[in-house]
């Protein structure tokens, strides 16, 4: 792959390259991670207590900076007691890509432990499902209005004014509001989402809609289509595969409001596993569910980018670049 | 009009199922409790994991939350009963949500603390020093009970306020000298930076403290039966913790609980003291001081009055009903 064929302005890339850069976008930076957990040398700026010696205050598994572990270890020498013994560490927040692994296996493996509690992919299942009806609400209301008014001008000018003020102000903001209105399980839970996500979608599809090229409306037009049917047979068929883009990234959008969305009320679904291990600084835990969150949102990209192509074959920008 | 009926139709279901999605799940319990991550409130899943609320005829449902989210939810009327701190009680009465505490499930004994960084021994090595502390919560009102000891005010020293659960990194960052929390974060900032030690926690100030289940008063003339059973439960789950027989047993539904081994929750238990009903009864009883319920809540009214939690002092006497303790065996 010579440097002239990688970087080409707007063009795209031969399938295999494709490929390997893709692959490549994962394995970098996890190879980064991995040198700063396994090379001592890299990083390591604490030390891990394996034995304690004569330093009443110290615990195996207890973190201690370079420094002061020296200046124990000195005044130990001098003394002539029993050296602290310990091993070059990381701080606790950045554990290893094998410590996460095993995290990722056990968590899922592990039944639980109370009798009211549910094992994790119970806990991540519930998690979609806020998601699952944030979106599909949110989308029932957001995709049409956010048509009309890339359609109709006088319709943009009633609604935007005020969307563009309100996406301003934080989801999470609503939570007591929304935990007042409706109650303390999932339905402030799928507000939040619904907040978090509505006002954007409109915007952005309102957008898109006016991106239409303007050679088919006059077209249209000329063939005698009424003013109606210009909407139903000339726009929304033409923005659809850009309607379907702007879907799938509105998508990745709520998922990003889960886990304020999920601390309101009874805490719930994956966010109860993440700050119930973050309070105990259990961080491979958590880097454990961050990357199952990650996978299940990328999954769906993916699975939605490969529908769309069978959606939308006529769609170049989706084939080449998606 | 929609041509497509079929389309009609899911269009129907999928707005008809998220109504239900919203609502279905909140079907009424006749009581409804919200606990949190306190070791005297999460002592309640050993009655809920042993079966001991529906043995008692109580159709109760407790759920979990994050401990200011439960606030909320009682303020919205969501909730019938809370389990929380006395002076928070009167800061949640304060802002409007009437509640009358009706139970003391213990105090804290050491599970909150001002932590020292290496080098500093006593509360007196802070003044003049930089403390990283919630301002306005129980472990403001700790330093300054502590500092009172030492003859010392709040103007001798330097508050930076810092959200608890990120008191660990403040110690550890070195910009403060001490830091005040409760467990598990004390322990956990003692863990960050090996040589840092408590100068002051609640074991040296019992009942500065208390943790209690407060209720909607309408609730209480609804549900009186149904409360003096719960109580009752409590005192069982209180004997169970306590008994060496058992005890071991209580703290693995604690520890699984909240994520934690069981040897390390043990810790944790060894900070609060639980409160039966025997004891709960001496305490209920109007006086002042830190030994009285009353006291307690006099004192923590202060603070937040001092502090501009609220303006106007609360009335303590309607926050406290002590019947349906004196009614327990």
């Amino acid at each position: 792959m010579a440097r002239s064929t990688l970087f080409r302005v707007l063009r795209p890339l031969s399938p295999r390259a494709r490929l390997v850069i893709g692959v490549l976008s994962f394995v970098l930076p996890v190879g980064l991670w991995s040198l700063v957990s396994y090379v001592p040398a890299v990083w390591h700026p604490q030390v891990m207590i394996t034995d304690p010696g004569s330093v009443s205050y110290l615990d195996v598994g207890a973190h201690l900076t370079r420094a002061a572990y020296q200046s124990e270890l000195a005044d130990a020498k001098q003394e002539g007691r029993a050296p602290p013994r310990g091993v070059p560490a990381n701080p606790i927040y950045l554990p290893s890509p094998g410590e996460v692994l095993k995290a990722f296996y056990t968590s899922f493996t592990t039944p639980p432990e109370t009798r009211d509690g549910q094992w994790l992919h119970q806990s991540l299942w519930h998690s979609i499902q806020i998601i699952f009806w944030g979106y599909v609400i949110s989308s029932l209301i957001g995709v049409p209005l956010g048509i009309l008014c890339g359609a109709y001008a006088a319709l943009a000018r009633v609604n935007e004014p005020f969307i563009e003020f309100f996406r301003y102000l934080p989801a999470p903001a609503f939570g007591a509001l929304m935990v007042a209105i409706l109650g303390i399980y999932d339905g402030p839970k799928i507000a939040i989402i619904v907040i978090g996500t509505f006002f954007q979608q409109v915007l952005i599809i309102a957008n898109t809609t006016r991106k239409l090229d303007p050679a088919l409306l006059e077209a249209a037009l000329t063939l005698g289509t009424r003013s109606r049917q210009l909407l139903t047979r000339v726009v929304v068929p033409a923005i659809l595969p850009d309607l379907y883009r702007d879907q799938r990234i509105l998508l990745g959008w709520a998922w990003t409001y889960l886990i304020v969305a999920e601390l309101i009320g009874t805490t719930s679904g994956i966010t109860w596993f993440i700050t119930q291990q973050a309070r105990y600084q259990h961080f491979p835990n958590v880097y454990a569910a961050i990357a199952m969150i990650g996978i299940i949102g990328l999954g769906t990209d993916m699975l939605l980018a490969l529908l769309g192509r069978h959606l939308f074959p006529w769609d170049r920008s989706l084939a080449k670049f998606a | 009009m929609l041509r497509r009926p079929a389309l009609g139709l899911v269009l129907a279901w999928i707005v008809v199922n998220a109504i239900a999605a919203g609502t279905a799940r909140a079907a009424p319990a006749p009581l409804r409790i919200g606990y949190s991550d306190w070791p005297g409130w999460v002592a309640w899943q050993i009655a809920i994991d042993k079966g001991w609320l529906s043995e008692a005829g109580l159709d109760v449902k407790f759920d979990w939350f994050d401990y200011s989210a439960s606030m909320e939810a009682f303020a919205a009327g969501k909730l019938d009963a809370e389990l929380l701190t006395n002076g928070d009680a009167l800061v949640m009465g304060a802002g409007g949500a009437r509640n009358v505490m009706i139970l003391i499930t213990d105090y804290s004994n050491g599970n909150d603390m001002i932590v020292g960084r290496p080098g500093i021994k006593t509360l007196a090595d802070l003044k003049g020093k930089r403390i990283g502390v919630e301002i306005g919560l129980v472990d403001h009102l700790l330093l300054l009970d502590g500092l009172k000891k030492q003859g010392m005010t709040q103007n001798d020293v330097t508050l930076v306020n810092s959200k608890t659960n990120e008191t660990p990194q403040v110690l550890a960052s070195g910009q403060v000298d001490a830091i005040g929390a409760w467990q598990p974060n004390a322990g956990l900032a003692m863990k960050a930076l090996p040589g840092a030690r408590p100068v002051y926690t609640s074991a040296q100030s019992p009942g500065l403290i208390y943790d209690v289940m407060t209720v909607n008063p309408a609730s209480i003339s609804a549900h009186r039966a149904d409360y003096i059973k719960l109580l009752r439960v409590w005192d069982r789950v209180v004997s169970y913790i306590n008994d060496p027989k058992t005890q071991a047993d209580a703290v693995q539904i604690m520890a699984a609980r909240v994520g934690l081994a069981p040897e390390k929750y043990q810790q944790l238990l060894a900070g609060t003291h639980l409160i039966s009903i025997a004891e709960a009864k001496k305490i209920m009883v109007k006086a002042d001081g830190l030994g009285s319920l009353y006291g307690s809540t006099q004192n923590a009214d202060d603070f937040n009055v001092r502090n501009a939690v609220y303006k106007q002092p609360q009335k303590i006497d309607g926050y406290i009903e002590p019947s349906l303790t004196a009614a327990q065996p």
